[in-house]
């Protein structure tokens, strides 16, 4: 049908159709006195008209359906149709609508997160041609390019519009803001990178070509959140800026956007010093940006061949190094966090499954309730078709107002879960929040939802016979079958998820245990970025370091300070290649490496390590004396098996500056101590051999500092910057915390997915026990009769007790079983995340069944109860 | 679904019925119904009502048209009658019509094979 005439005839029509009903009945009446002429009576003639006319309704309805778009129509009448029906019924509506808000909000909240990180597209122009360069060497990537290798594929590849680096580790400032100094970190990239990326900017422009090079490189873009810290002065462009001393021009600000979610707030354009060009030292990303239809392979291909060219013309450095190109999409995003991800993305889903289940069982007791209603519209000619229509358009229009309300619940949910999840996690571009694209999966999601639990009611209503209905049959073991069925369902998913929840807390638990070879009480940690430059000779660093240490000490409540490279859990900042002495030499390709820290003496009574062998360092482990070091036991296993540590020496190159390659005599260290291994990189890594050495004999400009408190360390932190500041004025203190906190940092990324898991297992047991509830409640109703009956002839009420917990009891048991096999599936998608604990767990298993199962007891009991109450008299007088 | 007249007659029959009926004489719908049973003897088994969803489509594709109207007998009745558009489309059905009938007769027809 045309869409101009319906529109015309829509409103012709209230006349269309009342002239059609008067005409029928005109119809009816003129048989009825022609029959009444022939000698019937009144009565007989009007059932006789009636007979030979047909379904009058029917006929009217078909009639009218001549002028109508009738699917269209329909719709919108069941749709009324099925609102008044919930409004009338408002407690079965908000149950219904809540379970299944709940579902979906959990499950659009957690989408939110997955679709921003895994599957929007980068938020800037032609993003499929962004891709990232990395080295490679035995097929594993490198965390960082030579300047020799970037310029080399600059100039050679012929694929890209535009190739730019970044410096991987970045730099930092201390900037002179109104009050106190404050340190930013900073980074430095080629004056083109930003605009191949396409970053946009509030104020200002981004950096010239010209600005790389030396001289003119003085200027800084602000990110959003640091000129808005800094004072959002709308006229900054143009206005210098002091960083370390050295006054910068602000030329730009960016908008709010991706760069307000990375660790740096500030851009510097990169300038190569002549003596950082050098195919040795790996410290840029790549980043660049193909020409239009180059593809992915084809830029492989043409970069192969120059990192081959590169290969062969720097036999020294580059032998084996290889290149890849890949996208720039999740290119930084560990696999870990996208698994993660997709498993609570999982079990939200089952979450939905059981909303989903719970609501279908409401709508199968209903329609049984509403047996009568439906064999009514039966046997007044309503069609099987229309019947089913009109039921699926309840469910669906009970799924958009659960998924509507669903919304507005992961709107607050979204905000819940990004205020815990732990800063950087996710890749800066992933902007959490609901779009367009979030808000029309929800909208498909509770579509199918509503086709997945309306099905089953509207499939059992259009099988409803008039006849024995309304003759007051009964019908209904299959109906109870499917409900049952569905409950059992219902307990397996339940117990899934529980397991699930319950093996991320047990690992959870086993994290926050591990013995971590080190105190964390009363210990406040934080570094000093001292400016490159500022501390230029070692003899500077030391002294430096030694006044600043002593003054600590001094501060009260401090009882020890020590400085070091790194700390427990978070890590040293590098490492170094070594062997050990006697040995033959090795090459430099193959020789082993290790983590390197350097200490000052206090450093292992501070922490509380404990030294298994020989000694720790001593004042007297300075320049001038033996070089010496400590390493950890993992080291003695790994590298010093059968001999005794103490007489060994280690052989390194001497330490490296950045961007120029070590070509350094050699030095030894004298290994004077073991240390019991202490978890240095994060609490799962547990077999890292480790070496330290005396920062006396090693130091470097900038430091961690770690003092032993007397009181709470979280309370000097004022008097501690006092000190800071009497030596330093303008120096800020970075990264202040205690080590507590830093353990606790390390733990936020599994506290984050445990939390999730145990809310989503809780909110699957809530929905569970509401189901059993709901599903013995109306069984109990529906055999009310029975019960009675069953009183009446003598049963006992504990009998009958017995009988609905039993039947509540085979469900929830059955369930369980069905569980357990899920719940075995789970745990082995999970295992890869757990810590000391297997994929199927006994005691956890055994704890969530039990949990569940008395979960069931307890909601099978009110029933139960209400059915020994039954008063025989009013349940045999009831039908 | 399937009304049961559907399974009788094939589609189009009732409504070229109507329209040869009222070629004749405009007519309301109850002497409509009776002319096309008495006609055939009653050999067609129609529900009166079905009549009626066939003369809105009739109505809406404009073959013919209604007008309320006081009967012989001092009834309020609504007329139909054809429209010239009504006229084209009975002859063309017509003619569509015996083509089919004889098509379908000489298959019947016995001995010429």
């Amino acid at each position: 049908m045309k869409i101009t005439s319906w529109l015309k005839q829509l409103f012709s029509r209230r006349r269309l159709y009342d002239d059609l009903s008067a005409e029928i009945h005109a119809h009816l009446e003129e048989k009825i006195d022609e029959l009444v002429a022939t000698g019937m009576s009144r009565r007989d003639a009007t059932h006789a008209a009636r007979r030979e006319f047909g379904n009058l309704t029917l006929i009217e309805q078909d009639s009218r359906s001549v002028w109508q778009w009738p699917t269209l129509e329909n719709f919108f009448m069941d749709l009324r149709f099925s609102l008044r029906t919930l409004r009338k019924n408002p407690g079965f509506a908000v149950v219904a609508i809540l379970t299944l808000a709940l579902g979906v909000g959990a499950i659009t909240a957690i989408f939110t997160v997955t679709y921003a990180t895994l599957l929007a597209p980068l938020p800037y122009p032609n993003p499929g041609q962004l891709v990232m360069v990395w080295p490679t060497r035995a097929n594993r990537r490198v965390w960082g390019a030579s300047t020799g290798d970037f310029l080399d594929w600059k100039r050679e590849s012929n694929v890209f519009q535009d190739l730019n680096a970044a410096t991987a580790s970045g730099t930092s400032f201390n900037i002179a803001t109104s009050g106190r100094p404050e340190h930013v970190i900073a980074q430095q990239a080629t004056p083109m990178y930003y605009r191949m990326i396409g970053i946009r900017f509030l104020l200002g422009r981004n950096f010239l070509p010209e600005e790389g090079t030396p001289g003119k490189d003085h200027v800084v873009i602000l990110t959003y959140e640091l000129w808005k810290r800094l004072g959002a002065d709308t006229n900054i462009i143009g206005q210098p800026l002091r960083m370390d001393g050295v006054p910068y021009t602000v030329v730009g600000v960016t908008a709010p956007g991706p760069l307000d979610r990375i660790q740096f707030e500030m851009i510097v354009p990169l300038v190569f010093r002549p003596d950082q060009i050098n195919h040795g030292f790996h410290w840029l990303f790549v980043m660049g940006r193909l020409k239009p239809h180059v593809t992915l392979a084809q830029a492989q291909a043409d970069m192969s061949v120059v990192a081959l060219r590169i290969a062969q013309d720097n036999p020294q450095t580059n032998t084996n190094w290889w290149v890849s190109v890949e996208p720039l999409q999740d290119d930084f995003l560990p696999p870990a966090t996208s698994a993660t991800l997709w498993l609570l993305f999982g079990a939200v889903g089952l979450v939905l499954c059981i909303a989903c289940v719970n609501i279908a069982n409401l709508l199968l007791a209903r329609s049984t309730v509403r047996q009568r209603e439906v064999a009514v519209r039966v046997s007044i000619g309503a069609s099987r078709q229309r019947i089913f229509a009109q039921f699926l358009t309840e469910s669906l229009s009970l799924a958009v107002v659960g998924g509507a309300v669903g919304v507005a619940l992961a709107f607050a949910l979204t905000r819940v879960i990004v205020s815990i999840l732990p800063q950087f996690t996710l890749p800066s571009e992933a902007d959490v929040k609901i779009s367009g694209a979030v808000l029309l999966f929800t909208l498909l999601v509770s579509l199918s939802a509503g086709v997945v639990f309306g099905c089953a009611p509207a499939w059992q209503a259009c099988g409803v016979d008039p006849n024995s209905v309304l003759k007051g049959g009964r019908t209904g073991a299959g109906r109870r079958r499917l409900r049952q069925a569905l409950i059992v369902v219902e307990f397996g998913l339940a117990l899934t998820l529980l397991a699930g929840a319950g093996l991320a807390i047990r690992s959870f638990w086993n994290l926050t245990r591990v013995d971590l070879g080190v105190r964390t009480d009363h210990i406040l940690t934080f570094s000093l970025p001292v400016a490159d430059g500022r501390l230029a000779q070692p003899q500077q660093m030391v002294a430096f370091h030694r006044e600043l240490l002593t003054r600590l000490q001094a501060a009260p409540g401090v009882s020890a300070a020590v400085a070091s490279t790194g700390l427990p859990v978070e890590g040293t900042r590098g490492g170094i290649q070594f062997w050990i002495a006697g040995a033959p030499a090795v090459p430099r390709e193959s020789r082993p490496g290790a983590p390197l820290q350097a200490v000052t003496p206090g450093y292992y009574k501070v922490f509380g390590i404990k030294i298994i062998k020989g000694r720790a360092f001593t004042q007297d482990d300075s320049a001038g004396g033996v070089l010496v070091a400590v390493v950890n036991e993992n080291f003695v296993r790994r590298y010093l098996p059968r001999v005794d540590p103490l007489t060994q020496r280690i052989i390194v190159e001497t330490k490296r500056i950045p961007g120029v390659p070590a070509e350094r005599p050699l030095e030894e260290w004298q290994i004077v101590g073991v240390f019991r291994n202490v978890r240095s990189f994060g609490l799962r890594n547990d077999d890292v051999p480790e070496i330290d050495v005396p920062f006396w004999q090693n130091p470097s400009p900038q430091a961690e500092i770690a003092v032993r408190t007397v009181g709470d360390p979280s309370t000097i932190t004022k008097s501690i910057a006092a000190v800071v500041a009497s030596m330093e004025p303008d120096l800020p203190l970075a990264n202040i915390k205690t080590m507590n906190q830093i353990v606790g940092d390390s733990l936020a990324g599994d506290r984050f997915s445990t939390m999730l898991y145990g809310v989503f297992a809780a909110l699957a047991l809530l929905l569970a026990v509401v189901g059993i509830y709901g599903v013995m409640t109306f069984a109990v109703a529906q055999r009310t009769h029975e019960i009675g009956l069953r009183l009446a002839l003598g049963a006992r009420r504990i009998q009958v007790m017995h009988m609905v917990l039993r039947e509540g009891m085979f469900l929830a048991l059955l369930g369980v079983a069905v569980g357990l096999l899920g719940a075995c599936a789970f745990g082995r998608i999970l295992k890869s995340m757990l810590y000391g604990v297997a994929a199927i767990d006994f005691g956890v298993f055994a704890l969530v069944s039990l949990t569940l199962l008395a979960s069931a007891l307890l909601a099978s009991y009110l029933p139960a109860w209400r059915a020994s109450r039954v008063d025989p008299m009013v349940a045999l007088r009831y039908e | 679904m399937k009304k049961p007249e559907q399974r009788d007659l094939f589609p189009g029959a009732l409504e070229m019925m109507i329209l040869r009926t009222l070629k004749r004489q405009p007519l309301h719908g109850y002497a409509l119904v009776q002319h096309i049973k008495r006609t055939s003897n009653d050999l067609l088994q129609i529900e009166e009502g079905s009549l009626y969803p066939a003369l809105q489509r009739l109505l809406k594709e404009d073959l013919v048209k209604a007008e309320w109207a006081v009967s012989a007998t001092n009834r309020r009745v609504r007329l139909y009658k054809l429209t010239p558009a009504g006229a084209k489309h009975l002859q063309l059905e017509v003619s569509r019509f015996e083509k089919m009938l004889e098509g379908i007769t000489r298959v019947l027809a016995p001995g010429e094979s």
